[in-house]
């Protein structure tokens, strides 16, 4: 029979995952994707925010509506003559006074390779669910909860808003091109289309999702051997114990509880 | 991006043309721009015949490739009539700015003597001032509107208007006309009938440099 238990309420729960959710702080990561047909390098931060949690016997820690909110700035390189036909100015002749007629040659062009650089931010809400993991840490207990499985993360209107920034960013890049300025709106569509939602979901679920998924975070810390009476003088020593295993569950009794007990010995 | 206008700098979408009054073997080089006053070379030639005498100028088209620290024309050597004129274009993509530079002070796009032209496509919408970069009086000003095309029926119209260039007349005094308007994508042809040599320079690349 357990020595020591340790019992929480979900109110209880959730205050002690606030604090272990805003431990872990702004975690960032850089790399590149497939945005569409284009390869994007990217750099994208990560903050977590606790939900509400529901604990459910017999070992799930659920967390309704974690909130991830996330910053985006990733280029990408688009060579437009990969999505773009290649646009001639006709043969011009003109009459010159006194001389004759000169002619230009059909002269073509195809067009440069452009970088897009885009900042992007937004927030997205997931229901998770976590199972407590205890393991012994060198000298200490420690009880972690662990994500179960990959929470689908829905990026809905994000990906609409994102991709509306892709138009809105490469706009200005597109204008400085020579000859570009009439296909303008021909050229945005063109990228827009070539990405697609898509483009952008697939860009967006391998880079936002490992912040939620394999989420593990430490709640709670005890040194294995632990003074219970400090030394009062030269012959009255400290008192160890010594805590020789840990178990966590969610348990009910008469309400959802997390708790914790420990096998101890002197 | 900066749509580059100046003859002694030859782009893609520029055009040097020069005439070739009397006969003669007249060689030349292509450099890249600047580039000829480190080389002596002249390596490609124009044979100007007599020719007879009213006959009307031909034009005779040279199509430049770069190379590695220059250019190489299509025809190496070519035969002309006195008269004639002959215009260079580079095609290529990836290149250098580039000039077209001749053993006669006459003959040389990087400083516009006799019975030459240099034309430009204006790929950029905007006001172009330009000048003389050797410090002459002539100077004028292009001014290049969007076409403001919104639907496919703009599209085509813009496309009919380039087909249409605008000859802009130069000599050591004055130009004529000195202000054109035109839209993105048209043409102007600066033919220069008489000068002690000059450059068609947009004023904001001598600002650039001072």
């Amino acid at each position: 029979m357990a020595e020591i238990t340790a019992a929480l309420d979900e109110q209880g729960a959730n205050k002690l995952l606030d604090g272990a959710i805003a431990a872990i702080g702004t975690q960032v990561k850089s790399g590149s994707g497939s945005l569409g047909p284009f390869v994007a390098s990217y750099t994208v931060s990560g903050t977590l925010t606790n939900g509400d949690v529901d604990l459910i016997p017999p070992s799930t820690i659920r967390i309704v509506d974690l909130r991830l909110d996330w910053h985006l700035d990733f280029s990408f390189g688009i060579d437009l003559s990969d999505i773009l036909p290649d646009f001639c100015l006709p043969q011009i002749c003109i009459d010159i006074p006194c001389v004759g007629e000169v002619c230009t040659p059909k002269i073509c062009i195809d067009w440069p390779t452009i970088s897009v650089p885009i900042s992007f931010g937004d927030f997205v809400k997931t229901t998770a669910d976590f199972q407590i993991v205890v393991n012994l840490v060198g000298a200490d207990w420690v009880v972690s909860i662990k994500v179960l499985g990959v929470p689908n993360l829905q990026f809905g209107a994000t990906t609409a808003a994102l991709l509306a920034a892709i138009g809105l960013a490469v706009t200005p890049i597109l204008l400085a091109i020579p000859f570009l300025g009439p296909f303008l709106a021909i050229a945005v569509n063109a990228i827009l289309l070539a990405i697609g939602v898509a483009g952008v979901t697939g860009f967006l679920g391998p880079i936002i999702t490992p912040f939620v998924s394999g989420l593990t975070f430490e709640i709670y810390k005890q040194p294995k051997k632990f003074p219970v009476l400090p030394a009062a003088g030269a012959f009255d020593p400290a008192v160890d114990i010594t805590i020789d295993a840990i178990a966590a569950v969610v348990a009910n009794s008469g309400e959802d509880e997390l708790v914790l007990t420990a096998d101890v010995s002197p | 991006m900066f749509d580059d206008f100046d003859s002694r700098a030859l782009r893609r979408t520029d055009c040097f043309g020069q005439r070739f009054m009397k006969p003669g073997t007249y060689r030349y080089g292509v450099f890249p721009a600047s580039g000829q006053h480190l080389s002596q070379e002249r390596p490609y030639v124009i044979k100007v015949d007599e020719g007879r005498p009213g006959q009307k100028m031909k034009q005779h088209n040279i199509m430049l490739s770069a190379t590695k620290g220059g250019f190489k024309p299509d025809k190496a050597e070519i035969g002309i009539d006195a008269g004639d004129m002959v215009v260079w274009n580079c095609p290529e993509k990836a290149m250098t700015p580039y000039a077209v530079v001749g053993d006669k002070e006459f003959f040389a796009s990087s400083r516009l003597v006799n019975e030459c032209g240099y034309s430009h496509a204006f790929g950029l919408p905007g006001e172009y001032r330009w000048v003389d970069a050797f410090g002459g009086p002539v100077g004028g000003v292009i001014r290049v509107r969007d076409p403001g095309v919104k639907t496919e029926a703009d599209l085509s119209k813009w496309r009919e208007t380039l087909a249409q260039g605008t000859l802009v007349m130069v000599d050591d005094q004055q130009a004529k006309p000195r202000e054109v308007d035109i839209m993105v994508g048209q043409t102007v042809f600066f033919a220069v009938t008489k000068s002690r040599g000059l450059s068609i320079t947009d004023e904001r690349l001598l600002e650039k440099r001072k």
